[in-house]
């Protein structure tokens, strides 16, 4: 019966979860958003170095054997639809990881919104992801198994920093004198941290940001981190007024990463240059290998449009307003209780 | 040497010159890019609990420790006091050493003792353990069509979690001490 006694526990809190959903589409719609669906299953998963997508077979009725793989993220198939004409459209949906944490943060299978908007840059989607908080807060405040002191917080106007700012304010460094994988490495290795010559800049960087700056982050108000060093955004457009940054953002609230976007890339050549970076950094560190989605770069090639889009976590979005630590416990049937 | 693979709750590491006692972890994959290793861990000499951040993979310096079974016995003050099965020795841990372990605690209870240089630095609770009830709120008709199917209950050694609604007074429990979750009713 754990599986009953797991959802009575919980009720209050998957309410709450259930209602948070329903607002996040009236949101949109009202916004004149498409809801969109994109296939689960893919034949090529994304190329992230550190991101695991779940390998399955598929047979079709003659009993051929097709290896597949669930999605990690609907952003290639989303981005072939911008490219066919599509405008403001979302996913709100499940997306599969292996090899991460049964719980914690973390759940294998979780629920992930993914929204773009044509024409529009990253600021854009910045006012989206605020107005977005600042509308469920509305509609939720009072109601049962929200937790009223991170309502309060939400409700505020968000603070805006750039991530130069920060590594100033909390460690007065100033990143620009940082910006290749030589100088941070030097710098990991002044601050004593044990690394080794082969890790890339993004690696190095995060050894400094996790254990020295994001655990202060977004603690009396949400916190929108924008333009990150250019290595650290592959899918992203650089700054047009400081080519060694990008265009992506970060939002921060009590320490805890809950969504990630970008002015989008729309150069199909070098968006398949980065793509092919991150294989080589694949096959260098001993990861599956996987194919270069040659349909996603056609469909740059063929026009993206000027767009920016994010991905919100939204299990991490409902523990943020019931004020919940577990991710477990605002979901219906999570992996720990599973196997 | 170790790697983050091998952290787990309760390894003892040495971390800048310090001994910590690892409480907690978990894999993170910030901005997709890379691979890292959350972990929650106290200080055996300040008590301080601290989270540092391992790329996963990179060498940890896991110290050895042994493990030995101990009883609690009983508060006394803002100690608690144990004793050694083996040797029948006592000794005092404070609130501070056990940290969120605690409030798990019940009179005459085996636990691990966790034990380096010849001292106990922490504990190890069984991952579930067995309480009775003893203050159950009776089940109000209407609860249960309202919706309402859990209710707080105390447990014979004070502490207070949220069982179903047919739990009553004298009923045994088994509850996660990882997070003090109710698993199931375990009446003999």
């Amino acid at each position: 019966m754990n599986h009953l006694t797991h959802i009575q526990t919980n009720k209050e809190l998957l309410e709450t979860r259930f209602f948070i959903l329903r607002l996040v589409r009236e949101f949109f719609w009202k916004e004149n958003f498409t809801e969109v669906e994109t296939p689960l299953i893919v034949n090529v998963p994304g190329q992230e170095p550190n991101i695991v997508p779940m390998k399955i077979n598929i047979h079709n009725e003659k009993i051929v054997e097709f290896s597949g793989f669930l999605h990690t993220s609907p952003e290639y198939a989303m981005k072939k639809m911008l490219a066919a004409g599509f405008e403001n459209i979302f996913y709100l949906g499940k997306c599969f990881r292996d090899r991460e944490s049964f719980g914690g943060s973390h759940n294998p299978e979780f629920t992930m919104m993914e929204w773009y908007r044509v024409g529009k840059n990253y600021v854009d989607i910045m006012n989206d992801a605020e107005n977005l908080f600042h509308f469920i807060a509305e509609k939720t405040e009072g109601h049962n198994g929200i937790d009223k002191i991170n309502l309060a917080k939400i409700k505020k106007q968000w603070q805006r920093k750039t991530m130069k700012s920060l590594w100033h304010e909390f460690l007065q460094i100033n990143l620009d004198d940082f910006l290749t994988q030589e100088k941070m490495f030097e710098l990991c290795v002044g601050k004593k941290y044990n690394v080794s010559k082969e890790e890339s800049y993004e690696e190095l960087f995060y050894r400094i940001f996790l254990n020295e700056i994001e655990s202060k982050l977004g603690i009396d108000v949400p916190l929108i981190v924008h333009e990150y060093p250019a290595q650290m955004a592959s899918l992203a457009k650089l700054l047009e007024k400081d080519s060694r940054y990008a265009e992506r953002f970060e939002v921060y609230f009590n320490g805890l990463e809950l969504a990630n976007a970008f002015s989008e890339l729309t150069d199909a050549d070098e968006q398949e240059s980065r793509l092919r970076e991150e294989r080589n950094f694949r096959e260098k560190t001993g990861k599956d290998v996987y194919d270069i989605d040659q349909e996603f770069i056609g469909a740059l090639r063929a026009g993206m449009p000027e767009s920016a889009g994010i991905a919100l976590g939204i299990d991490r979005m409902a523990m943020l307003f019931t004020g919940c630590q577990e991710i477990d416990n605002v979901i219906t049937l999570p992996m720990s209780k599973l196997f | 040497m170790a790697s983050t693979s091998d952290l787990k709750k309760g390894a003892v590491i040495k971390h800048q010159n310090d001994l910590y006692v690892v409480k907690g972890m978990e894999f993170v994959n910030p901005g997709k890019g890379s691979a890292f290793a959350r972990t929650k861990m106290k200080s055996i000499t300040s008590g301080k609990t601290v989270e540092v951040t391992y790329k996963s993979g990179e060498n940890i310096d896991i110290v050895e420790v042994s493990r030995q079974k101990v009883q609690y016995l009983y508060k006394s003050g803002a100690m608690y006091s144990f004793m050694n099965q083996e040797t029948y020795e006592m000794f005092d841990l404070s609130e501070e050493d056990l940290g969120d372990d605690a409030k798990y605690l019940k009179e005459g209870i085996d636990v691990d003792a966790i034990i380096y240089n010849g001292s106990v630095v922490a504990i190890e609770l069984p991952r579930k353990i067995q309480y009775k009830v003893i203050e159950a709120p009776p089940a109000v008709k209407g609860d249960t069509a309202s919706g309402k199917v859990m209710k707080e209950v105390t447990l014979e050694n004070g502490l207070k979690i949220r069982a179903p609604m047919f739990i009553k007074e004298n009923d045994t429990l088994l509850v996660n001490t990882t997070n003090g979750e109710y698993c199931e009713r375990v009446n003999e």
